[in-house]
């Protein structure tokens, strides 16, 4: 179970050569995931998902609030909590001098997956997401998609419990974000929480059991996506979103 | 952990030996040490012969017998032309200087004519010199007075007390040192390259972050990254020494003026030396990954690592033109220790108590540049570089 509670994060940042100001990517942020469970982080560009995210994957430390992962926090137990995550953005680069094969191994050393069990867990994977054409190929001369899966198969060979995927299908076509929702959909079905975000709200609504929106850094509604649209008496997703911003109908 | 930090060099080797230009810089200057090597030996022996074969006087007078004698007993080939033509080949700088005559004053009022302030004109002063003494010598006997008396009261003579330090080993000892400075400079621009690919590289392609979410300690991270950035600098400071000490060896048979001159080929020079760039890999790679994580940009750090370039080669190269030699306090100031305990083991005069001291100094220099290093990957700071 993942816990957060009373979160914040402040970032400075230079107005001028001389002059800095403070800002909040994040201001109090508490909710739940129990195992199993989809959550969907919604909100605009800059509303504080990737920041929230990054916090949660132990990349950026919070200002204020702590982050437990069954009941372990990052401060005193670090390595324990990373070896149970995989945390994939739309951002997220690999290294492309090497080849899909001496990625998925690298990972599975610095996951500490037993010696002996690593290549079957690199052909088992491999077999998931049909790697096999371009397992020795080096990762800089596959497709957009290839690249893609080698991603996800990077957050494949720990067997994770905890899937942070943070715009995970931004800039995708079609074939490539349904690898990845498909993926999503089988791993909740394996008893994996999975938090995910995005912009994209018609796919939260399908994918999610809860969602968390997101604005200038504060949630401005938690819930189950029916009864976030019945709150909000909208038919979607999107609309309710522009509901609860007071009818606005733009993003900041 | 100690699993992790080499699966971290061993992906920081991997993309160093796939990456051209890393490797372009890891083997530039040591090849070109040969090049330096036999190159400047093969210009200094052609100067050193041309020197001795051009050892010619231009007269722009008939020469008395007197003269004549002197100038064949000095070896020296005497070239008479007119005032006109020799002024006119001065001008054209087809000579440096010719001797002529003040006809207004007494016969033996020469006048070296040369081409502008610096030219040297020793030859022609030797020349005057011997005419001048066997002028006094025969003025002298005609008075009855012995010359050997009167012209030599006084005498002066200058004693080297190294046999063979001869002006060919000078030239020879320059190209040496000048040789082993530049096994310290590939060393610098060996690591500078992969030191700025790892870090601010890393950060602009964004892979770092990727690695920050794998679970391993920054620490690790960071101490696998200086591995490799040492290996590749010592993978080239060996190259480096290989090819300086065969194309030394290959020189010493080609050119005479490495005669006699002691040559880094013990058993026991090699291994100091290799304790050197070892050494040395350990210290500049700390130094580089200080200085490259802390710039937001690939570019960033390659122009703030390019002063490093200047500061490793200069105080060495000053301290050889100066003489400076070493001793333990100098053994602990950063890069002048490596350049001159490298020059005293070239030489065959090694010193145990300074090279220990120059491995303790620089322990303790790396620490404090690990420290400073670890520190700034255990914070978020690494991603976002202000």
């Amino acid at each position: 179970m993942i816990v957060v509670e009373h979160v914040t994060k402040e970032f400075e940042k230079n107005i001028n050569k001389r002059e800095k100001v403070k800002f909040f990517a994040d201001q109090d942020i508490s909710f739940s995931a129990s195992d199993g469970e989809i959550i969907g982080i919604l909100g605009p560009n800059g509303a504080g998902k990737t920041t929230l995210l990054r916090m949660l994957a132990g990349i950026l430390e919070p200002t204020e609030g702590v982050i437990t992962f069954d009941h372990l926090n990052y401060q005193e137990n670090e390595i324990e909590i990373k070896q149970q995550i995989a945390y994939l953005s739309g951002n997220t680069k690999i290294y492309d001098t090497l080849t899909t094969y001496e990625l998925l191994k690298m990972c599975c050393d610095l996951y500490d997956v037993p010696k002996e069990k690593q290549e079957n867990r690199i052909k088992e994977i491999t077999d998931i997401l049909k790697m096999t054409p371009f397992l020795y190929n080096k990762i800089a001369n596959l497709s957009t998609g290839q690249t893609q899966k080698v991603n996800l198969a990077r957050c494949l060979v720990h067997d994770p419990k905890y899937y942070i995927l943070d715009e995970a299908t931004t800039g995708l076509d079609i074939i490539a974000s349904q690898i990845i929702l498909d993926f999503i959909k089988k791993e909740k079905k394996r008893g994996k929480t999975i938090l995910y975000s995005t912009h994209y709200m018609e796919e939260a609504e399908n994918i999610c059991d809860r969602v968390i929106m997101i604005n200038k850094g504060k949630i401005i509604k938690e819930g189950i996506p029916d009864g976030i649209k019945k709150e909000t008496k909208t038919t979607n997703l999107r609309d309710a979103f522009f509901s609860l911003l007071g009818g606005h109908n733009h993003e900041e | 952990m100690k699993s992790k930090i080499f699966v971290i060099l061993k992906k920081e080797m991997r993309e160093l030996f796939r990456d051209k230009k890393s490797l372009a810089m890891m083997l530039i200057i040591p090849f070109l040490i040969p090049v330096l090597v036999l190159g400047m030996s093969a210009l200094f022996e052609f100067q050193m012969k041309e020197d001795e074969e051009n050892k010619q006087l231009y007269f722009a007078y008939e020469l008395t017998e007197m003269e004549k004698e002197i100038a064949e007993a000095l070896e020296l080939k005497v070239i008479i032309q007119s005032e006109e033509e020799l002024t006119e080949n001065l001008k054209q700088e087809k000579i440096d200087f010719y001797i002529g005559k003040d006809k207004n004053k007494n016969p033996n009022s020469f006048v070296i004519n040369k081409g502008d302030i610096t030219t040297n004109t020793a030859l022609a002063t030797l020349f005057i010199e011997h005419y001048k003494q066997q002028l006094q010598s025969n003025y002298l006997i005609e008075n009855n007075l012995n010359p050997n008396l009167v012209l030599n009261m006084v005498t002066v003579e200058e004693n080297v007390v190294d046999e063979k330090a001869t002006e060919e080993n000078y030239f020879a000892n320059y190209i040496k040192n000048y040789a082993f400075l530049f096994i310290m400079m590939a060393i610098v621009v060996s690591a500078t390259y992969p030191a700025t690919d790892t870090t601010a590289g890393e950060r602009e392609r964004g892979t770092l972050e990727t690695l920050l979410t794998f679970p391993v300690k920054s620490r690790d991270i960071i101490i696998g990254k200086y591995l490799s950035i040492t290996l590749s600098s010592i993978i080239t400071g060996i190259i480096s020494l290989l090819l300086a000490t065969v194309s030394l060896g290959i020189s010493q048979q080609l050119f005479s003026l490495y005669k006699g001159l002691h040559m880094i080929y013990s058993m026991e020079s090699i291994f100091y030396g290799i304790v050197v760039i070892i050494v040395y890999s350990f210290f500049i790679s700390g130094l580089c990954i200080a200085i490259a994580s802390k710039s937001k940009t690939f570019k960033e750090a390659q122009s703030a690592l390019t002063p490093l370039n200047f500061i490793s080669f200069f105080p060495g190269m000053i301290a050889f033109m100066i003489g400076t030699k070493s001793s333990l306090l100098l053994s602990c100031v950063p890069f002048l220790n490596f350049t001159m305990l490298f020059t005293d083991i070239t030489n065959g005069t090694i010193h145990f108590g300074n090279i220990l001291v120059m491995i303790l100094s620089s322990v303790f220099y790396i620490s404090l540049v690990l420290v400073f290093i670890i520190k700034q990957y255990k914070s978020e700071r690494v991603l976002f570089v202000k």
